[in-house]
């Protein structure tokens, strides 16, 4: 993305005598592309890929609470690398993401095929299925932070569980953050696979019970295959997002009991111990982590998911 | 679907109504009864939110029994005097701007893509899936620096400058979808009637667009009212300035120090929750259609 043409800002003067000129007093197409496509580039220019640039230059020098010492080179590269808590941070990440897009995936699944089958509450269904995903994660951090808590122990009272401590103990605590997203984002990968679905002809299952092919193997040799590209275009966003994970654990945990997620950690060194230098050069270490995946996953996909959105509809 | 196919040949070629309509009403039932899973998931968490903050007093907040009273609106008072409409006010100016930027520079962009004739287009739509991937952290430390210089940390400006960039590609996404879905037709019978390309954008594609205006408005202006990260790094305090609604549910602070008070925190999430809602009640046809039509984000 970074040889993406900043659209130039020139012939914006009364369109000239140009090759797909329409008519004279208005601009031309290719001028009036131009125009409309520039302000967006510019802002996301100035505000997503300046930074970037900018972290990369923050992270070459040293700072001591922001005042600027020196060029530091690499070595704040080094430091985080051999700094025990970015690989324990990493490894949180990647954990919570993995087991919270599986679950995801299987419950969203679930979720669809249930609402897809039925005739009746469909509609009110799929208005429910948009709530959780509507609401502020934060309230959803509290919600189920309270739920989980000792006091007023509603889980615990619910299961018979007496005094368990989930959030206050390792293992436990980076479930009880899974679990919460899990429950925030799968009704959205469900409405997600439920547009999908509905796409799929009913007559490919009706031909498929003539010959006698039972629920599992019209699952597993017809909606699996043909749902494919809508599986996977709910995976790349859902990784993508769960990648960034902060406010969940943020605010269940505060990042304690090695919950700490690479964007709880790298914020860290921006407010409570501020080193530009350093924070920096973490924050440059996730964006490629994070691109990276996202990227394999685009290639995966192929260019249909760019080309598909503009000539399909 | 096949079920009624079922049904109607049974009935057909036997001519035994009875038993086979009662046994395809029953499964019509278990399948509806299929979906109570479905709404018990999404919603008995609400229920549990609004029985807690309508609990008064330590011993009722503290109990696991969700019928423990005795009950009042006490702790929707509390929140109030915490100045929640505040952080209100800086929430829906922030979310609103970003919304309205969002959608004037995004409706452009979208129209030129799906309809005007572009050298690189390709290349443009892979720099904008590109920024959708970018995760917001990577902009934390060196926005945080350059706000400092430009006096931009605790504005509203400073939350909703980035929210707008963030959210640009989604909206360029579903607008773009949108637009490629009106016909062409349309466009050039504007053109045989004199119509310039910049009219015929504003008179005739841009007023047939506006159910998807209308539902990239709302995803828009949820996601930016959601936003946590940067809202907590670049205005964490003072609901008089800039805190917003996230963070002031994050940082509500009880009597006791490190202790969160469950009242406070629950009724303003109850209060939060209610219009958020009901919107996605009124509006589920189209956010879904948003959702599904132009890529998508959780």
């Amino acid at each position: 993305m970074a040889d993406t043409p900043v659209a130039p800002a020139r012939s914006v003067e009364p369109a000239g005598p140009d090759q797909s000129s329409v008519r004279a007093g208005g601009f031309s197409e290719r001028t009036l592309a131009r125009l409309f496509i520039a302000p967006s580039i510019i802002l996301m220019a100035l505000v997503a890929l300046f930074p970037v640039v900018y972290a990369f230059i923050l992270s070459l020098n040293e700072y001591t609470r922001r005042q600027h010492v020196g060029f530091a080179g690499l070595q704040n590269y080094a430091d985080a690398l051999t700094d025990g808590r970015f690989w324990e941070s990493l490894r949180f990440t990647l954990v919570f993401t993995v087991t919270s897009v599986g679950a995801e995936f299987l419950i969203g699944l679930g979720f669809a095929l249930i609402m897809n089958q039925a005739f009746r509450g469909r509609g009110i269904t799929r208005a429910a299925i948009l709530i959780p995903w509507v609401i502020p994660t934060v309230i959803a951090a509290q919600m189920w932070f309270f739920m989980f808590n000792v006091t007023p122990g509603f889980i615990n009272n619910v299961f018979g569980l007496g005094n368990f401590n989930w959030l206050g103990q390792q293992g436990w605590a980076t479930f009880a953050v899974i679990f919460a997203d899990v429950w925030k984002t799968s009704p959205f990968v469900a409405l997600l696979l439920l547009a999908g679905l509905q796409t799929i002809p009913g007559d490919l299952y009706e031909s498929a019970m003539t010959d006698g092919a039972n629920a599992l193997q019209r699952l597993w040799y017809i909606t699996l295959p043909l749902l494919r590209p809508a599986i996977l275009v709910a995976l790349l966003f859902r990784t993508v997002e769960a990648l960034r994970v902060y406010d969940l654990p943020q605010v269940m945990t505060g990042g304690a009991f090695n919950t700490e997620s690479l964007s709880i950690l790298v914020q860290q060194y921006v407010v409570r111990t501020p080193n530009p230098g350093y924070g920096a050069a973490l924050s440059t270490l996730s964006f490629v982590i994070i691109l990276g995946v996202g990227l394999v996953f685009v290639s995966m996909l192929g260019r249909q998911l760019v080309i598909g959105r503009t000539t399909e509809r | 679907m096949s079920d009624v196919t079922q049904e109607a040949t049974a009935t057909q070629t036997t001519g035994r109504q009875g038993p086979v309509k009662a046994r395809s009403g029953g499964r019509t039932w278990a399948r509806t009864g299929l979906l109570v899973i479905v709404l018990f998931w999404c919603l008995f968490p609400f229920f549990w939110l609004i029985m807690t903050s309508l609990k008064l007093g330590d011993r009722a907040l503290n109990s696991p029994d969700l019928f423990q009273g005795p009950f009042g609106l006490d702790n929707y008072a509390s929140v109030f005097e915490q100045n929640f409409h505040l952080n209100l006010r800086n929430s829906l100016a922030i979310a609103g701007m970003t919304t309205i930027i969002c959608i004037v520079i995004g409706s452009l962009a979208g129209y030129a893509l799906a309809r005007l004739p572009m050298k690189r287009k390709i290349l443009l739509l892979s720099g904008v899936l590109a920024v959708s991937l970018f995760p917001p952290v990577a902009l934390v430390p060196p926005l945080y620096e350059a706000w400092r210089t430009l006096g931009l940390l605790n504005t509203w400006e400073g939350l909703y400058l980035p929210y707008t960039a963030f959210t640009l590609p989604l909206t360029i996404f579903i607008l773009t979808a949108f637009y490629a879905s009106i016909p062409r037709e349309l466009e050039e019978a504007a053109r045989v009637d004199g119509a310039t390309p910049f009219q015929a954008f504003y008179k005739v594609i841009f007023p047939l667009a506006a159910p998807g205006v209308f539902a990239a408005a709302i995803i828009i202006f949820v996601t930016a009212w959601n936003e946590f990260l940067l809202a907590n790094t670049f205005a964490p305090r003072n609901p008089e300035i800039a805190q917003t609604v996230p963070v002031a549910i994050a940082a509500f602070t009880g009597q006791v120090e490190f202790q969160r008070p469950v009242g406070i925190i629950t009724a303003a999430c109850v209060v939060v929750v209610i219009p958020m809602i009901i919107v996605a009640l009124l509006f589920q046809r189209r956010i879904v259609a948003g959702l599904t039509s132009g890529g998508l984000k959780g």
